[in-house]
C-alpha cells in the first residue's frame, strides 16, 4: 500500500459534500434507537436491536450505501476527472495503488458504520446482550472491506458504478437473494450477517448462511475481487484521461 | 534561457532513438486512431503537429505506456512502455486535461509527485521544480483557484520534479498567456539543450514553428510529413493555393492573371474570380501590380483555403 495515495484519497473523500451526507445518514440509527428507547416498552429490546436496528438498518442499508459512495468516489472520480494519470505515471506497482485506494474507502466506511452500530446498539440495548452489538460492529468492519473491494472494482469497470452498485444492493441483495436462497452465496450482506451470527451468543438473531461458511466466502470473494481489480488496473488504458 | 539552438538530426535519421515507433497502429472498435506510423526520435524538441482528433494524443499515450498498440511496436529507450512502470523514472508527462486535485496547494501537488517517485529529497526537488516554472508566489495557494496558465505550469512542475530525460507534453500551451508561453518554451529549450528529449503536441502551426527542431505532421492518424520545420513549412507554402478575388472588372483581370507564370487556373464565379496559384509569395505580390497595370480596382483578395485542415489535407494527399 502506498501511504501518499492513502492520505491523498482520504483528503479527497473527506472534503466532499457527499461525505457529510453520509455522516448525517450514520447518525440516523442513533436517532431511531433513542426513539425506540423512549417509546416501545412492550417490544423485546434484544430482538428489536438485532433484527430491526443492526440487521435491518445498519447492515442492510447504511453499510452498503456508505461503502458504495466512498468506494466509487475513491477511484471512479479520479478516472472521470483524469487525475488518475498522476498516480499511474509513477514507478509504482498498480497493486499498491489499488490497496491504497481500498484502504482509503474502507477505513472511513468501517469507522462510520461501526461507530453507528456501536452507539445505536448501546443505546437500544442499555447493557443487555453486549456480545450482540460487538458482533455487529466487527462484522460491519469486515463487511465494509468486502463491499469496498466489490464497489472499487465496479468503479474501475464502468462509469455507472453508483447505479450498478445500487441495483446490486437493492435488487440483487434485497430481492433476488430473498427469493432464491442459492444466490445468497453471492451476497456481501449475507456474509456480514453470517459473521455477526458467528460472533454472538444470542438466539434472537440467526443468519441464513453458516458463520464459518460466510467468513470463508467473504475472505475468498474479497481476495479474489482485489486480485482481479489489480489485474484490471494493470491493463487499464487511459484513453480518455490523458 | 538559451537562444542558440543546435538542430538535432531529422527524425528519420536518428541513430540511437529514445522513442521508436514501427508501423504502430491503434484502433478503438471500428475507429482507427493511429495507422501504421513509423518514426524515431532522439534528443531535442519534436513537435507533433496536426488538427484536433488527428491522433497526436493517442501517439503520446502509446509512448507513455497508457495505451497498447493494436499492431506494430512502440519502444522507449529500447523497451516497450506498455505495463512498464519503471520507465516512468525517465519520463515526465504533462496531460492535456486540466484536472488536478483542487484541494492541494501547488506545493503539495508537486511534493506528492516527488514522493510518488520516491525521490531521496522530495522537498528539495519540489522547490527546484516550482522555481523552474516560476510559481513560487502561488505555491501555497490551493490549485483549485489557479488560472489555466498556472495549472499548466504546475503540471509542468510535476513532470519535471524527478528531472526526467524524456518529457511528453500534450497541448501544453493551451490557455497559457503569451508571456507564460515564452517562459515555458524557454524551459523546454533549456531541457533540450541539456540533452533531454521533448515531445509535444499542438494543433497550432506557430507554436510548433517557434519551439520544435523537428516536426511530425499527423493527419487522420497517419504520419503526413516529417522533418525539420523549414522543410514542412516549404511543403505547406509551395502547395497550390486558391484565392477569391473581386474587382470592378473581373473579366479584364482574369485575362491579365492567366499571363502570370504561377497561375494554374482562373474561374469566373459569382461576382468574382477563383484563382489557383502554385507559388503563394509570387502570386500575392504580383496581383496588386497586375491590377494596377490593367487599371482594375481590387475590392477583395482573400485566400480561400488557408485553414490548417486544408493544409494538412494537402500534405496527406500530395
Amino acid at each position: 500500500m502506498n501511504r501518499e495515495i492513502l492520505v491523498l484519497s482520504l483528503r479527497q473523500l473527506l472534503g466532499r459534500r457527499r461525505t457529510f451526507a453520509l455522516i448525517a445518514l450514520a447518525l440516523l440509527p442513533l436517532l431511531v434507537a433513542l426513539v425506540f428507547r423512549t417509546g416501545n416498552a412492550d417490544t423485546d429490546p434484544v430482538d428489536w436491536t438485532a433484527n430491526a436496528l443492526l440487521n435491518g438498518l445498519i447492515v442492510t442499508t447504511l453499510l452498503p450505501l456508505v461503502t458504495l459512495v466512498l468506494s466509487t468516489t475513491s477511484l471512479g472520480m479520479e478516472i472521470e476527472d483524469g487525475t488518475i494519470v498522476y498516480l499511474l505515471s509513477k514507478p509504482l506497482s498498480r497493486a499498491r495503488v489499488i490497496t491504497a485506494k481500498l484502504a482509503a474507502s474502507w477505513l472511513p466506511a468501517a469507522a462510520l458504520v461501526s461507530l453507528s452500530a456501536a452507539s445505536s446498539g448501546a443505546i437500544a440495548l442499555q447493557g443487555a446482550e453486549p456480545t450482540l452489538f460487538v458482533a455487529f460492529v466487527i462484522a460491519a468492519a469486515f463487511g465494509a472491506l468486502a463491499y469496498s473491494s466489490v464497489f472499487l472494482l465496479l468503479s474501475l469497470l464502468t462509469s455507472r458504478a453508483l447505479v450498478i452498485g445500487l441495483i446490486y444492493v437493492f435488487i440483487w441483495e434485497g430481492i433476488v437473494t430473498e427469493l432464491f436462497t442459492g444466490t445468497r452465496i453471492l451476497s456481501v450482506r449475507q456474509y456480514t450477517l453470517g459473521v455477526a451470527d458467528l460472533l454472538t451468543d444470542t438466539r434472537k438473531f440467526e443468519a441464513h448462511l453458516d458463520g464459518a461458511v460466510a467468513l470463508a466466502l467473504m475472505v475468498i470473494v474479497t481476495a479474489g475481487v482485489v486480485a482481479f481489480t489489480i489485474r484490471r488496473l494493470n491493463r487499464f488504458e487511459t484513453r480518455t484521461v490523458f | 534561457m538559451s537562444e542558440q539552438r543546435e538542430i538535432p538530426p531529422p527524425v528519420d535519421q536518428v541513430v540511437e532513438p529514445v522513442i521508436r515507433l514501427d508501423k504502430a497502429s491503434r484502433w478503438f472498435g471500428n475507429i482507427v486512431a493511429v495507422s501504421d506510423v513509423s518514426f524515431s526520435i532522439g534528443p531535442g524538441i519534436v513537435g507533433l503537429l496536426g488538427p484536433n482528433g488527428a491522433g497526436k494524443s493517442t501517439i503520446l499515450q502509446m509512448v507513455a505506456g497508457f495505451l497498447k498498440p493494436s499492431s506494430g511496436s512502440v519502444l522507449v529507450r529500447g523497451r516497450s512502455p506498455w505495463r512498464n512502470e519503471e520507465l516512468f523514472r525517465y519520463t515526465g508527462l504533462v496531460p492535456e486535461r486540466e484536472a488536478i486535485y483542487p484541494f492541494l496547494t501547488g506545493y503539495e501537488f508537486v511534493l506528492l509527485n516527488a514522493r510518488l517517485h520516491k525521490l531521496p529529497n522530495p522537498k528539495e526537488a519540489t522547490a527546484r521544480a516550482i522555481r523552474m516554472v516560476e510559481l513560487e508566489e502561488a505555491q501555497h495557494r490551493a490549485t483549485g483557484g489557479y488560472s489555466k496558465g498556472m495549472k499548466q505550469r504546475v503540471k509542468l512542475a510535476t513532470a519535471l520534479v524527478h528531472d526526467p530525460p524524456l518529457l511528453l507534453l500534450d497541448e501544453p500551451f493551451n490557455g497559457v498567456d503569451p508571456a507564460q508561453r515564452l517562459h515555458m518554451m524557454g524551459i523546454l529549450r533549456d531541457l533540450a539543450a541539456a540533452g533531454g528529449t521533448i515531445v509535444f503536441s499542438s494543433h497550432i502551426l506557430e507554436e510548433v514553428e517557434r519551439l520544435a527542431d523537428n516536426v511530425l505532421v499527423i493527419v487522420s492518424g497517419r504520419l503526413a510529413a516529417s522533418g525539420d520545420f523549414h522543410r514542412i513549412r516549404r511543403l505547406m507554402t509551395d502547395r497550390p493555393h486558391t484565392f477569391v478575388i473581386r474587382s470592378n472588372d473581373n473579366r479584364r483581370l482574369a485575362a491579365a492573371l492567366v499571363e502570370m507564370q504561377c497561375v494554374r487556373g482562373v474561374e469566373l464565379i459569382d461576382g468574382g474570380l477563383s484563382v489557383r496559384a502554385s507559388d503563394f509569395g509570387a502570386f500575392t505580390l504580383g496581383v496588386p501590380l497586375v491590377a494596377r497595370d490593367t487599371g482594375v480596382t481590387l475590392y477583395e483578395f482573400v485566400p480561400a483555403d488557408q485553414s490548417l485542415e486544408s493544409v494538412f489535407s494537402y500534405l496527406v494527399n500530395r
